[in-house]
């Protein structure tokens, strides 16, 4: 098989009557890559996937294939393979069918073909319902074959649009186990859109994180989670959501109110805060220790425990107007409890209150 | 609520369309059948049983049989006219232009508004022989529009004509709604994988809109053959000699005006077992269409 | 697709929105021509001399506000019944459990299917046993019910979650106040549709109204301009044009008015 292609997006946007839903995005996948574009509904990740397909047109901007500009490419030069998160397969055919379809159309010759099937049908359990109809399928099972409909063609970019969306979640993970699998096997260029961050972290070689028709970060599963580049990609990161606390700075340290969040800010970052400056305290809650009180620490009471059975969400109350989230195995605490809160140092994220950059 | 109340409901909702369903539509088709067996002239007080021989003549008397072959050739140029012509442009219109589809969708249904009366006047007088527009206009390129009322065949071309410019709009609108009701999700993987257009059309556009068109296809024979009753009755009364009559005119003809009710009472009878065949056909496609969607 | 492909497309089908539009549009413009001049200016789009001539002729010639309400008295009470006698219908089928529910559904919506002239014989005999030949009622009676208004209500209901009434239910809501209050008004859409369909499908009423009306006085507007068309030649077309115009009016006017509704209601006919 050959290669994955290169895919480069230059200054692309993308006009659905007056409003702009993609704003110069300049994106690059390299050949082989696994990406996934990963943001809330409405960011426009799917319109992306799509302007890359060829199945919406560019308002401004180019995409390349290897260098090529795409526009002026037939979707045959192309040689693209999509799953649709719906699966559009065509009802009027059976599995194998949706399968051979498209290689009997571009007259790949029979026994290519059958070989390919096979495979395929092996590979993906489907070799029961091989003579069915998609109405005849169980949700698994009509994902499955929409994913060997895009598999069959052995591509150069395989695109795949919220494949997993629509199946059960103990499926999902067998799914995404079945799709990692492709991918090694193949060394294709994979496009994958999701809002479920699980699924991008378990995926992707590297994450572009959208909102709002623009990427706000584009780096590894680790990168992203624990050096996000602003608040956007810090808050929509993680679950339980970040902690986060509006506070001034005050001579090297960082207060809310009387609380002392920080107090040498610059063993955290080396940016250069102006005095009485308004930033974003941001700290995940696993990396907040529950001690007992002391009086060198911030000091709350335990308001709500859920047990989650793998590990507990505690809520501390350190003032009317400021709670934290905290994860931890300790299941000692009692709702009611006096703790002492402990910051993980290292983890801690500051950001710009006007335009949410990250200040580490 | 009492369980007697709740049973009485639905019936009394129920009631004025059965009334009217029933004695104007259900128990007429059993007393047409009931007249099929008789000789009357629709006033005598008495009628003559004569079993099956108004059903016999059907077959054997040489006006009902040109009745039933003209009714063959008018099934045929309206399906062409009414069922491919429309599903040919309602393609068109979905798969090969991208602007303008809704202006396109109000203008065509504009014809669909007006009486047919309207229409067979106004297209006797555009095909009018001597005095109409387009005699005027073959003069000038030096042809001669031929004489479509003293032919039988010609002038069952126009009364379709006639139809069909009333029921092509109706007809495109229900078979380009077949066409949307595709998901554009598998039109979408077809592009991606570069399926020229006139395969996707045949191999999956036409597929899957089955039950649309077979439906339309039904109408368009059902509603046809009634709708030309109105341009034959204006235009030219079934002449010459028949030449235009079809089974639903020629049911007429015998019933009101050459007072042979009998014979009447079998071509109703068996143009109404020609469109039970067809209700068969539509409830076999047609119902069948809900399985193949999810 | 080329832009110069699609442009070949548009030609095409704007000739055949010419092939639709242009016979109305000269009916229009002769209505406004003498006799004479119709046939010396065949191709004249515009009049050269625009006369209400024939407009007037009819006047004399025919009671022109008789027509008009005959045809407009008959529609509206046939609208009128069809809506009502089909929603009620529908209710029953879409709310009600009732033994044969499905095949009574099916031998309604079969009726459809019916041709007229199966029927027309004894519907002609039961009109005229009930002395109502000549008479409005007689034309309008078997019409108070249509299967396709069944259907096309049958399926509006569909469409209405059923939490919605099950909450009105549980709130202890009378039934003929859920019936006026809450369905009737969502409807409204479907009503409008609906109505008008068989409003402009009753205006241009022709076949079974020739049978009862005979008498000149009771005639409806198809049938007085059926009177006006000749099948032996020399019908004096402007006249008839003129006739024409004036019965195009109203559906044309219900078609501006309702264009959307009616076009959504006819695309809803041939889906299940």
């Amino acid at each position: 098989m050959e290669n994955g292609i290169k895919i480069e997006l230059k200054a692309v946007s993308k006009n659905f009557k007056k409003t702009k839903i993609i704003k110069e995005m300049d994106l690059l996948v390299n050949p082989g890559e696994f990406l996934v574009l990963l943001g809330p509904s409405g960011c426009g990740k799917s319109t992306t996937l799509r302007m890359i397909a060829g199945l919406e047109s560019v308002s401004a901007g180019e995409v390349l294939f290897d260098g090529k500009n795409a526009q002026k490419m037939t979707s045959l030069q192309k040689n693209i393979a999509m799953v649709f998160q719906d699966y559009a397969l065509y009802p009027n055919m059976t599995v194998s069918q949706n399968l051979e379809y498209a290689l009997k159309v571009h007259k790949v010759e029979v026994d290519v073909r059958k070989q390919r099937i096979n495979k395929i049908l092996k590979t993906l359990d489907l070799i029961k319902v091989a003579n069915n109809y998609p109405s005849q399928l169980s949700g698994g099972q009509k994902q499955r074959t929409a994913l060997g409909r895009g598999m069959i063609k052995q591509s150069r970019l395989f695109l795949l649009d919220e494949p997993l969306s629509n199946i059960d979640v103990q499926l999902r993970e067998k799914a995404r186990d079945e799709i990692q699998y492709i991918h090694q096997q193949n060394q294709q260029t994979i496009i994958y859109v999701t809002h479920d961050q699980t699924e991008a972290m378990a995926l992707g070689d590297r994450i572009a994180v959208m909102d709002n028709g623009k990427i706000q970060m584009v780096a590894t599963p680790d990168e992203i989670y624990n050096h996000p580049r602003n608040l956007f990609v810090a808050k929509f990161i993680g679950s339980p959501q970040i902690n986060l606390i509006a506070a001034k700075v005050n001579n090297n340290c960082l207060n809310k109110g009387k609380l002392q969040l920080v107090n040498d800010l610059k063993q955290i970052t080396a940016y250069q805060f102006q005095e009485e400056e308004e930033i974003y305290f941001g700290i995940r809650p696993e990396n907040i220790q529950l001690t007992a009180p002391k009086k060198e620490h911030v000091v709350g009471i335990v308001t709500q425990i859920t047990d989650y059975g793998r590990y507990q969400q505690i809520i501390v109350e350190i003032a009317t107007d400021l709670t934290l989230k905290v994860i931890s195995n300790d299941t000692t605490t009692q709702v009611g409890d006096e703790v002492g809160v402990v910051f993980n140092t290292d983890k801690i994220l500051l950001f710009d209150t006007q335009n949410g950059m990250n200040l580490n | 609520m009492s369980n007697s109340k709740n049973k009485l409901i639905p019936f009394l909702c129920l009631l004025p369309a059965a009334l009217i369903l029933s004695i104007f539509v259900i128990i007429p088709i059993g007393y047409s059948f009931y007249l099929s067996f008789f000789n009357w002239n629709l006033i005598a007080p008495t009628k003559n049983f004569v079993g099956l021989q108004n059903y016999y003549s059907l077959f054997t008397d040489p006006i009902n049989r040109k009745v039933m072959v003209n009714t063959i050739f008018y099934v045929i140029l309206l399906v062409i006219l009414n069922f491919l012509f429309p599903y040919l442009i309602s393609l068109i219109v979905k798969y090969f232009i991208k602007k303008m589809q809704g202006a396109y969708k109000i203008i065509f249904f504009i014809p669909s508004l007006f009486s047919l009366v309207v229409g067979a006047m106004v297209f006797s007088w555009v095909l009018n022989p001597v005095s109409g527009p387009m005699a005027f206009i073959l003069r000038k390129l030096g042809m001669t529009l031929p004489n479509w009322t003293n032919s039988g065949v010609l002038a069952v071309v126009v009364l379709c004509l006639i139809t069909s410019w009333k029921v092509f709009g109706y007809n495109f609108i229900l078979l380009l709604t077949g066409l949307g009701s595709i998901p554009q999700n598998i039109i979408d993987a077809a592009k991606v994988d570069s399926i020229p257009r006139w395969r996707l059309i045949w191999n999956i556009i036409l597929p899957l809109n089955k039950g649309v068109s077979i439906y339309v296809l039904i109408l368009t024979i059902v509603q046809g053959l009634a709708y030309v009753f109105t341009p034959i009755n204006v235009i030219t009364q079934g002449g010459p000699y028949y030449g235009s009559s079809n089974i639903l005119y020629h049911t007429y003809l015998d019933a009101f005006v050459l007072y042979k009710t009998g014979n009447a009472s079998a071509l109703a009878i068996v143009t109404f077992v020609i469109f039970l065949f067809l209700l068969f056909l539509e409830v076999r496609f047609v119902e069948r269409k809900e399985a193949s969607y999810e | 697709m080329s832009k110069s492909k699609t442009l070949g497309w548009h030609l095409f089908l704007i000739v055949i929105c010419l092939i639709a539009v242009l016979p109305v549009v000269f009916m229009l413009s002769n209505s406004f021509k003498t006799l004479r001049e119709s046939y010396h200016s065949i191709l004249q789009l515009i009049p050269l001399h625009p006369t209400l001539s024939n407009y007037k002729t009819l006047m004399q010639e025919v009671n022109l506000f008789g027509l008009i309400w005959n045809t407009f008295f008959m529609a509206t009470l046939v609208t009128f019944g069809k809506i009502f006698s089909s929603m009620l219908a529908a209710s029953a089928f879409q709310y009600y459990d009732f033994r044969w529910k499905k095949t009574l559904y099916f031998i309604f919506v079969a009726t459809i299917f019916v041709p007229f002239t199966t029927i027309m014989i004894p519907n002609y005999l039961v009109i005229a046993k009930l002395n109502l030949l000549n008479t409005v009622v007689g034309v309008v009676l078997p019409q108070l019910c249509d299967a396709t208004g069944i259907m096309l209500f049958t399926k509006a209901l569909e469409k209405i979650p059923a939490s919605l009434l099950e909450v009105a239910a549980i709130d202890g809501i009378p039934r003929w106040r859920i019936f006026v209050n809450l369905l009737i008004p969502m409807l409204r859409p479907n009503i409008i549709s609906i109505g008008a369909m068989f409003f402009i499908n009753s205006w241009n009423e022709y076949v079974w109204p020739t049978l009862i009306l005979k008498d000149k006085n009771s005639f409806t507007l198809p049938l007085a301009l059926q009177n006006y068309i000749s099948s032996e030649g020399g019908t004096n077309f402007p006249l008839a044009m003129a006739l024409s115009s004036i019965m195009i009016v109203v559906p044309l006017v219900i078609y501006i008015l309702f264009q959307r509704f009616i076009l959504n209601s006819i695309s809803s006919t041939g889906l299940k």
